[in-house]
């Protein structure tokens, strides 16, 4: 898949941080390996920052990596750095110290794997059958017409619309029409200069967006689980998220139930949170 | 396959790209004819061969990126067992081709064979006719010598039982390392009072600095591994909690036999059968089971 909207162009201002800036703290100095070990600890469990310190610290050894795949051409840095860092994720998900093997030389089998992957599915010759020719078709149309209409490219959400496919499908059937760029294609940069797609890519270490990975990876949200009331019991009984840890009593009071009260809602809220673990995969 | 089979597990190691397709193909065709839920579960290229091949059949296929999907065992097979389970409720049974993920080290393929050997005895009560598909020039021979033990069919042009095939428990007893006994654990007892139990764990964790949504998890599992040792261990003998390699610790020592079962956890919860384990594997890193002098031990990572 392509990710598109992640090209950023150098002299775009920056709106908020970014993952690069944050990077350079981690950069700056090794780490150790405890240091190491607690974040893929943390990112395992599916800390957001940690993984992007992880994921930061490491993103000058994917860059490595990629390198060796951009030289045979037909695909694009930042996805490769994209697949890298899926990679680096995964494994933090796999990693055990007990196979004695340093972190990184373990991640970068997945790092590797993750790029050769998505090589392989970039640059797989593509055998259209008739009903995907005929859903191309009618995406093309699409947007024709929305560009007549609106003299702007149509959103995924309104090809969806206007073709009827699902976005999976939409999807699929883009990604088959899609012409690989060589990073050294000319593009027009300004009026009087040109530059290469490269130099329109902004460092992948310093711009890497990689929300979206840490969203699919992200662990089954228990506490989301929990309505207002049964959060706040479970929270104030047990301390969790630095309070201080109170009486049934007391948590009654403030909520003006009774202790019994308080404790079926909190026998309630653990009952639909160990339900919920026995059906559902913890990710 | 009609709905009264249990689930058939069969491996199926191919030699070239264009034999997994031809062999998948007419797998999953012949399903489609008799009206059974299909899935591929494969790469992304790999899944990309597979819709091209299957033409206009691959709309009426569940295709799925295995690329992220194995991580632990536990989770992997919860992810099998939802997906069988929903596709059952539209179908009278399950084909599905899947393809294997595994490491680069000797301890990924010895968890990759504890995770085939244990999805014979995790969902067999399931009509799901599944064929795991191994690249015999990627898979490294030690991970090949287990497929053949862990699958009691082999899809070979026809299907044959495996000569080489092993009592999966066994294989998983053989396979998994022996707990070591952790050092600079807290030793504490709240007795038989499960609150109690839920309140000291939690200052623990806090003690520990485990981050809320993992706390949250270890409360969870940690009164699962009680409640188990309060209903068939003869109550709790001795909680020990600490740090070790950068994760929590929780063990909870009962008075009872306990038990044997490598497989402990990693059944699937159905109707009449108990969850408990099931649930302390899917909420933590690891979980292990072993008698020690001080009693029955079992140890649950965060």
């Amino acid at each position: 898949m392509l990710w598109e909207g992640n090209l950023t162009r150098r002299d775009q201002p920056r709106a908020t941080e970014s993952a690069g800036s944050r990077a350079k703290d981690v950069r700056g100095s090794p780490l150790s390996g405890r240091q190491e070990r607690d974040l893929v600890v943390a990112a395992e469990r599916g800390d957001r920052a940690a993984c992007r310190q992880l994921v930061d610290h490491y993103l000058p050894a994917i860059a490595g990596v990629a390198q060796r795949f951009e030289r045979g051409g037909g695909v694009q840095h930042a996805e490769l750095m994209q697949e890298g860092v899926a990679g680096l994720l995964f494994a933090a998900r796999r990693y055990d110290p007990r196979m004695e093997t340093p972190f990184w030389a373990y991640a970068s089998f997945w790092v590797r794997k993750g790029m050769q992957e998505m090589v392989a599915d970039v640059t797989h010759p593509v055998a259209l059958s008739d009903h995907a020719v005929r859903g191309l078709a009618l995406i093309r149309a699409a947007r024709r017409e929305h560009l007549e209409a609106h003299a702007a490219e149509p959103t995924m959400a309104e090809l969806a619309d206007a073709t009827g496919l699902a976005p999976a499908q939409l999807e699929s059937l883009l990604a088959t029409e899609r012409r690989p760029r060589s990073f050294d294609e000319i593009v027009p940069h300004d009026a009087v200069t040109t530059a290469t797609l490269r130099d329109q890519i902004a460092d992948p270490d310093a711009e890497i967006a990689y929300d979206h990975l840490l969203d699919e990876m992200e662990v089954l949200d228990f506490a989301g689980l929990l309505d207002d009331r049964e959060r706040t019991v479970l929270w104030s009984h047990y301390g969790i998220d630095q309070r201080t840890p109170e009486t049934l009593s007391t948590i009654g009071a403030r909520l003006g139930l009774t202790a019994e009260r308080v404790r079926q809602i909190e026998a309630d809220a653990l009952e639909k949170l160990r339900t919920t673990a026995a059906e559902e995969p913890a990710t | 396959m009609s709905s009264e089979h249990q689930l058939r597990h069969q491996a199926f190691v191919y030699e070239s790209d264009d034999e997994y397709v031809a062999c998948s193909v007419g797998f999953l065709k012949e399903g489609l004819e008799s009206g059974d839920a299909c899935l591929v579960g494969n790469t992304r290229d790999g899944n990309a061969i597979m819709r091209e091949a299957l033409g206009e059949d691959a709309d009426r296929v569940t295709f799925y990126d295995v690329g992220s999907l194995y991580t632990r065992p536990a989770r992997s097979l919860a992810t099998y067992n939802r997906t069988f389970l929903e596709q059952l409720q539209a179908a009278p049974s399950v084909r599905a081709v899947a393809n294997g993920q595994f490491g680069p080290t000797p301890h990924e393929w010895n968890e990759w064979a504890t995770y085939e050997a244990l999805t014979n005895l995790a969902y067999p009560d399931l009509p799901v006719w599944v064929v795991c598909a191994y690249d015999a020039n990627r898979t490294p021979q030690p991970a090949l010598d287990a497929v053949l033990q862990t699958h009691p069919e082999i899809l070979s042009g026809d299907s044959r039982a495996s000569e080489h095939y092993e009592d999966p428990r066994e294989i998983v007893r053989r396979l998994t390392p022996e707990p070591q006994h952790l050092s600079g654990l807290r030793s504490w007892s709240t007795g038989d009072d499960l609150e109690r139990f839920r309140e000291r764990i939690a200052r623990e964790l806090v003690t520990e600095n485990v981050p809320a949504h993992a706390a949250l998890r270890t409360l969870v599992a940690s009164t699962e591994i009680a409640s188990n040792a309060l209903t068939h261990g003869g109550g709790i003998e001795e909680v020990r909690t600490g740090s070790t390699d950068g994760r929590f610790v929780c063990e909870v020592i009962d008075r009872g036999s306990g038990f044997d079962d490598p497989a402990a956890g990693y059944i699937a919860p159905r109707p009449g059968r108990g969850s408990g384990l099931w649930v302390a594997r899917q909420l933590t890193w690891r979980m292990e089971a072993f008698k020690s002098t001080g009693g029955f031990t079992v140890r649950l990572w965060t």
